[in-house]
């Protein structure tokens, strides 16, 4: 692939768009200025919101999402407006106390993988030569392994638990930022200011510090958020798929239970699937909006 | 053209091998005895004679480079291992399972390109306007749900609500059918799989095909198009799209894996019989080989179809054909 530039813009572009950057170069540029701002907004009320619940959640939470508060199995009442699992605990608590859970492994897992992807990015494309090539290659690697079976094998050794589902997720996401931030550190590398850093005689310690990583940063803040979308998408199918932390019930955890006992073969699917569902999405829409309008603002080689 | 593929070459042998070594290291790498992990939990109930057979079996009486090589050779041979819980050699399970998910993930991918492909072009067509808004809004939302979760949606409303579809399964088991009936019941099952992880994939393909009809109609030979008067339809159709397609074939290896990732949960809800499925089977089980033998037989199908793709690439771009 490498040495031919029909192919390398190609992807490089597939990268940029698959990194999740849809771009609207040929719209008007004003009228795409506001619309990147709503769907900014939008998604920063979405984050603001269920930062909120998470936050509050002992305040809002009608029960304790530990404790059986009903039969099993109940329809919605005004008891427990979202009805009752299998085991008579409240599905609203739940989701509320899900909150807490999704977001949290969302963001450290998008932790970890930021520090791997920026400081891949960084050392590829600041070194060149056969430092970038090698790590390059480790991004060709990690992207072509098909990574939820890749999670599930790590996940089903280390064992289900908090800090294990947050490492699998850190290390096999890191990729796709390391490709996009490598790109800017290219970009930003042959800039006159850099290259007189260096001809002054400044280490490539200090020109690493002072100049390029405060050029990447914004970049890399734009990609953890969308790194931390699709972190809770992938904690959520781990958990669907019963690899979740057993002591800590996320969203997905709610819809294994609910996928267990066939929620979804009796009517009890409308208030046990539906929402928990609505919520993953809504967490996730909020990350990969907010992610969206930093990058288009943020990201020079996108605005033309 | 051939250091295109040669570099290809390196880099799916280099996946291969880190699969391999990966799952080669894993259960002899974990705290505890790896026979645990080869054999399972039965482990302490065996026979002191017959824990050592098997014990020399794997070479687990060997240095580690040894067994490296044990295992080489075995995996070379076709011996994906033995599966102590069911009783019988992974490969023969493997077997079993493996059409079904090569058939689920194949049609999703064209299906999803063709749609892609034509909802992109529909966006672009209409950019700036209402009509390319919506369709973003609509891609997104979609690229943000679990794919699980529409599954279950679709089966409690298509399957259980309305009885269109049946609930889980492949086939009907236990009543023979034959010609026509055969295949309609193999569709019957596949058809709500099927729905889900297209409906999932599209929206990359959309995306991409979106941002680069929009990037080639910035081209200048679109605007010479435009300035010797070409109408608008030809120049979009003729011009611009055939280039824009290329992006679209890189970025459907890109996905392979996120695809076949996709089939795994989407197979698990609707207990349809491919490797996906069998996964989570092994998971619930801690059938540890057979997790292992999945992911490495995973692994190389997605190699399988990324050099397919590889090979077709030139066939859609001239360029690499002439390029030296």
């Amino acid at each position: 692939m490498r040495g031919n530039p029909a192919v390398d813009t190609t992807t490089e572009m597939a990268a940029e768009v698959a990194a999740g950057a849809p771009v609207l170069p040929l719209a008007r540029p004003i009228r795409r200025r506001v619309r990147v701002g709503v769907v900014g907004i939008a998604g920063v009320l979405l984050l603001i919101v269920l930062s909120g619940v998470g936050a509050l959640a002992p305040w809002i939470a009608p029960y304790d999402p530990d404790e059986t508060t009903g039969n099993p199995f109940e329809s919605p009442s005004g008891g427990h407006w979202l009805g009752t699992n299998d085991v008579g605990r409240d599905i609203l608590s739940e989701l509320i106390y899900g909150v807490r859970i999704s977001m949290t492994i969302g963001f450290l897992a998008a932790a970890v993988s930021i520090s791997i992807g920026t400081l891949v990015g960084v050392v590829a494309g600041y070194f060149a030569g056969w430092v970038d090539v090698a790590l390059m290659r480790l991004v060709d690697i990690v992207l072509v392994i098909p990574f939820l079976p890749l999670m599930i094998l790590l996940a089903a050794y280390l064992g289900p638990s908090f800090w294990n589902i947050i490492l699998v997720i850190g290390v096999l996401v890191w990729a796709r930022p390391a490709r996009v931030l490598r790109a800017q550190v290219l970009s930003l590398r042959s800039l006159d200011y850099i290259e007189a850093a260096r001809v002054l005689g400044a280490s490539s310690g200090r020109v690493l510090r002072r100049h390029i990583l405060p050029g990447v940063l914004s970049l890399s803040l734009a990609q953890f958020i969308l790194a931390a979308s699709s972190a809770i998408l992938i904690e959520a199918s781990l958990s669907f798929l019963g690899l979740g932390d057993p002591t800590a019930k996320s969203w997905g955890s709610t819809l294994y239970y609910a996928q267990v006992r066939s929620a979804f073969l009796t009517g009890a699917w409308k208030w046990w699937v539906v929402p928990p569902g609505l919520m993953i999405t809504s967490a996730v829409l909020g990350f990969a909006f907010t992610g969206f309008a930093l990058e288009e603002i943020l990201n020079p080689r996108l605005r033309r | 053209m051939l250091r295109f593929l040669a570099g290809k070459g390196v880099q799916y042998a280099l996946v291969l091998l880190f699969a391999i070594t990966l799952n080669f290291l894993l259960p002899r790498m974990m705290p505890g005895s790896p026979l645990l992990f080869l054999v399972g939990e039965d482990v302490g109930f065996m026979p002191a004679e017959q824990r050592a057979q098997i014990m020399r079996a794997f070479g687990l009486d060997q240095p580690l480079w040894r067994q490296y090589v044990i295992y080489l050779g075995n995996l070379a041979q076709g011996d994906l291992g033995f599966s102590y819980q069911q009783g019988r050699p992974i490969v023969e399970i493997i077997r079993n399972r493996l059409p079904w998910t090569l058939l689920l993930v194949g049609l999703s991918l064209l299906l999803a390109t063709f749609v892609g492909v034509a909802w992109g072009l529909l966006a672009a067509w209409h950019r700036g306007g209402p009509v390319d808004f919506a369709s973003l809004a609509v891609a997104m939302f979609f690229e943000s749900t679990p794919s699980f979760w529409l599954g279950m949606i679709f089966i409690a409303t298509f399957a259980a609500g309305l009885g269109w579809f049946p609930i889980f399964g492949a086939q009907t088991i236990g009543i023979p059918l034959s010609g026509v009936a055969w295949i309609a019941d193999r569709l019957r099952h596949l058809a709500l799989p099927l729905a889900t992880l297209t409906l999932i994939t599209i929206p990359g393909m959309f995306m991409i095909m979106r941002y680069a009809m929009l990037t080639v109609l910035g081209e200048q030979y679109i605007t010479t198009a435009r300035s010797k008067g070409v109408v608008e339809r030809r120049v979009m159709y003729g011009h611009a799209m055939r280039n824009a397609l290329l992006p679209v074939a890189t970025v459907c290896m890109l996905n392979l894996g996120t695809i076949v990732s996709g089939a795994t949960v989407i197979e698990t809800v609707f207990s349809y019989p491919g490797v996906g499925r069998l996964l989570f089977e092994a998971v619930l089980a801690r059938d540890y080989p057979v997790i292992q033998a999945t992911f490495f037989v995973v692994t190389v199908s997605v190699i399988a179809m990324n050099i397919i793709a590889d090979l077709l690439y030139p066939v859609i771009d001239p360029r690499l054909r002439h390029a030296r």
